[in-house]
């Protein structure tokens, strides 16, 4: 069945037939990266979370959000990343890692409990920054290289380091934190082996 | 009716598939070319433009089917979320290894096959490679040379089109290049001292890959999207889909008849010719047969091994074409993993733009003027220079605002070798048809006896002192030498098991990839390897494919097949 016009399916073919037409390349022409763009915007909308309760939704929105802030570009729960830790604990993990991170949250809320007197949602910016100090300065973390074959996610023992593992990839892998914060494109417009940052900005 | 003959049949639509369906069909001859697997459309299939935010796991992949579906093919690095549907089913494709001693067997089954998903590295052969065998008494001798081969390099290289620098290297051969890729700033600190410190011994060079870096042959330049192994839409890689089955198509002489999975080849003992094939159809299980004039198998080194294993006659009791007992024998693969991390300090204010897909090479060295007192052949590293990004700070402490904006500036360059290094040839790595066990289709699987030997874990130890040192001579910091410990096959580059040679009592195939006991029944993807050289084999493969068409068809037009 052919693809209707305007449809993201025959959005994707004419951003195909230009980006196969365009001899000029690597310098794409505007109108195919475009087209790819609008694509990339018409996401599917929201599934309902699987695993997280509110309380446990809003206490992990809270940590990446202190994680990655909003700043001059929005931050972790902007990008939606407790959907993406959602997903993760329901379809990814194996019972065991489910329920270890959702016990270390839980010890996580606890804790913030024993030292501050109230759950950590309900603390003040600053309690937060300051309890999240503490559990970022705890235990090993693992280190990058052993790690590479890894597909990623989880590798970290100690829940903060876990849960700040899945809100990098979640943050950094998502439309936000790949185009607005990291500037990058699917499709380069340029590439160059080895230039100065100056002489990329003027560009 | 009397069923349809077809000049030529070629089992498998991969790299060799697709150059011997180009190369028949171009000469006229009407080519059926079947493969086991699904159709690909690029237009819907390919998926290299695919954002990660559009990825359920956002490129961590589908774990819990992963380990179900494809626990072997996931060992792989080169499959991630896009990709892993080029990859088979496990278990649909099961194999048998001896305890202890696994072969990660890596494959794909689609019209393409794995000249989809390949690491389009391509180097050519030197006559260092071909005479290794005859000159250490190790195996048998290759029966042909360089010059035997070279011109058939340069044909598939002014088709396929290989960019890369030329460094007039005898055991390296330059050839007919498209403009080479960038180094980027860390590779060009390491080039410059290994030229310092290592002259005439070692030089690193940008890896030769099959990748156009301008227009070539109506296809476009790489516009430098970075991941290859999903595809391409710009058709700026070399593979069977995007470079030689539409041309062979465009002849008019070819059909590709998808879900082949082709069960046996059906041989006429009065004739001493192949007639056909048995294909059992992927879909329905239908069983049926394809007649054919000529013969060519390209389903990968051990699938068209275990074809012949599984086309027993009485004459040949252990595998068609099998009078020499050397089918099954003799598997190779190259040992990798041997290597060095480390940082190189400088260029802060420097960066690389685009993700290009391809890295850098330094030739073999070992054994090249000098003799080593340690292990016979050599190795090549690859690898290269990259800034580390934000996944630095999955193993860091830090949160907040400061922790972002750390974490959105490039990070420190980092530099890695990891080598590739040659396999001898050794009659007990070999396959045979497991008694038990078979495929989604029927067909027994293989059981895989292989191993690494002593020569290959020295090759891989002295990769680590020798990569270590080339970095430590750039003035790098944190130099971290490594030995991986993987498994055969895991490389990829899986060969022997149907050898070329001169005498029909010690090969399969003649000097021209021709079966000595069944003249019209050629072998030219990997199986027909004698010895394996250091370098990524696929090129040799394309040029020894070309090279026997055209020594097939000459044979048909002198009526000798």
């Amino acid at each position: 069945m052919p693809a209707a016009p305007g449809t993201p399916e025959m959005q994707r073919r004419e951003a195909l037939k230009l980006l196969a037409a365009s001899a000029a390349l690597p310098l794409l022409s505007r109108e195919a990266l475009a087209l790819f763009q609008e694509v990339h915007d018409q996401l599917p909308e929201t599934a309902a979370l699987k695993t997280l309760n509110p309380h446990q939704n809003a206490t992990v929105i809270a940590i990446s959000e202190g994680i990655i802030p909003q700043t001059k570009t929005p931050g972790a729960q902007a990008a939606r990343v407790n959907e993406f830790i959602d997903v993760v604990l329901s379809d990814w993990c194996d019972e065991q890692d489910r329920n270890s991170f959702l016990k270390g949250l839980d010890d996580f809320d606890s804790r913030c409990r024993y030292l501050l007197g109230k759950n950590f949602v309900d603390c003040s910016a600053e309690e937060q920054t300051h309890f999240l100090q503490i559990a970022d300065s705890e235990g090993p973390l693992t280190q990058a290289r052993s790690a590479e074959n890894e597909l990623g996610g989880l590798q970290q023992e100690v829940f903060f380091a876990k849960i700040k593992q899945l809100t990098l990839i979640g943050y950094y892998t998502s439309e936000i934190g790949f185009e607005q914060e990291l500037h990058k494109e699917i499709i380069p417009s340029r590439h160059a082996g080895c230039v100065s940052l100056e002489e990329e900005a003027a560009n | 009716m009397p069923a349809k003959v077809y000049d030529a049949i070629v089992v498998g639509s991969g790299i060799t598939g697709g150059w011997a369906a180009k190369e028949l069909s171009q000469k006229g001859l009407e080519t059926l070319v079947l493969e086991a697997g699904r159709p690909i459309n690029p237009e819907t299939d390919y998926v290299e433009h695919v954002p990660p935010w559009e990825k359920r796991f956002r490129g961590m992949g589908d774990r819990k089917l992963l380990s179900v579906d494809q626990p072997v093919q996931r060992t792989c690095t080169g499959l991630d979320e896009w990709n892993s549907k080029f990859f088979v089913n496990d278990r649909e494709n099961p194999y048998v290894t001896d305890p202890g001693k696994p072969f990660l067997w890596i494959r794909g089954r689609q019209v393409g096959g794995r000249s989809i998903i390949w690491g389009r590295q391509s180097y050519r052969w030197s006559d260092l490679d071909f005479e290794a065998n005859l000159r250490e008494g190790i195996a048998i001798d290759w029966p042909i040379r360089y010059q035997d081969i070279a011109s058939w390099y340069d044909y598939v290289e002014d088709f396929a089109g290989i960019s890369g620098q030329k460094e007039g290297l005898p055991q390296l051969p330059d050839g007919k290049f498209l403009p080479p890729m960038e180094m980027n700033c860390a590779e060009l600190v390491v080039k410059d001292a290994v030229a310092r410190h290592f002259p005439d011994e070692r030089l690193m060079t940008i890896g030769r890959a099959a990748i156009l870096t301008q227009r070539h042959n109506g296809r476009a330049a790489c516009h430098y999207c970075g991941p290859c192994a999903r595809g391409c839409i710009t058709r700026s890689y070399f593979s069977s889909l995007n470079a030689t089955l539409p041309v062979a198509l465009a002849t008019g002489k070819v059909t590709i008849r998808p879900h082949s999975v082709v069960h046996s080849v059906m041989f006429d003992p009065k004739t001493r010719k192949a007639t056909g094939v048995r294909v059992i159809d992927g879909q329905t299980h239908e069983a049926l047969e394809f007649q054919g004039r000529i013969l060519f198998l390209c389903a990968s080194a051990l699938e068209s091994t275990r074809l012949l294993f599984n086309s027993k006659t009485t004459e040949f009791s252990n595998g068609l074409a099998n009078s020499s007992g050397e089918i099954g024998h003799n598997l190779m693969d190259h040992c990798m993993g041997g290597g060095a991390n480390a940082m190189i300090p400088g260029n802060e204010d420097r960066v690389t733009l685009g993700n290009r897909p391809n890295g850098i090479y330094v030739p073999r060295f070992r054994n090249v003027k000098q003799k080593h007192p340690d292990f016979l052949r050599g190795y090549g590293f690859q690898g290269g220079g990259s800034r580390e990004d934000w996944h630095r700070g999955m193993h860091m402490r830090g949160f907040g605002a400061d922790f972002k904006h750390m974490l959105g500036q490039p990070g420190p360059w980092t530099f890695r070798f990891y080598g590739f290094g040659e396999c001898l040839s050794n009659h007990e790595n070999f396959i045979e048809l497991d008694k038990e066990k078979v495929d989604a289709w029927g067909i027994p699987a293989l059981k895989i006896h292989c191993q690494w030997r002593e020569n290959e874990r020295a090759l891989l130890n002295d990769m680590s002192v020798t990569a270590a040192e080339m970095l430590s001579a750039a003035g790098a910091k944190d130099v971290e030498p490594f030995v991986e410990d993987n498994a055969p096959g895991l490389t990829i580059h899986e060969m022997g098991t149907a050898r070329m040679g001169r005498d029909p009592k010690t090969s399969v195939l003649n000097s021209h990839n021709q079966a000595h006991d069944v003249k019209n029944l050629f072998i030219t993807d990997g199986a027909c390897m004698v010895s394996s050289s250091c370098v990524n084999p696929s090129l040799t493969y394309m040029a020894l494919t070309a090279r026997a068409c055209d020594y097939a068809v000459d044979q048909m037009k002198k009526g000798e097949l």
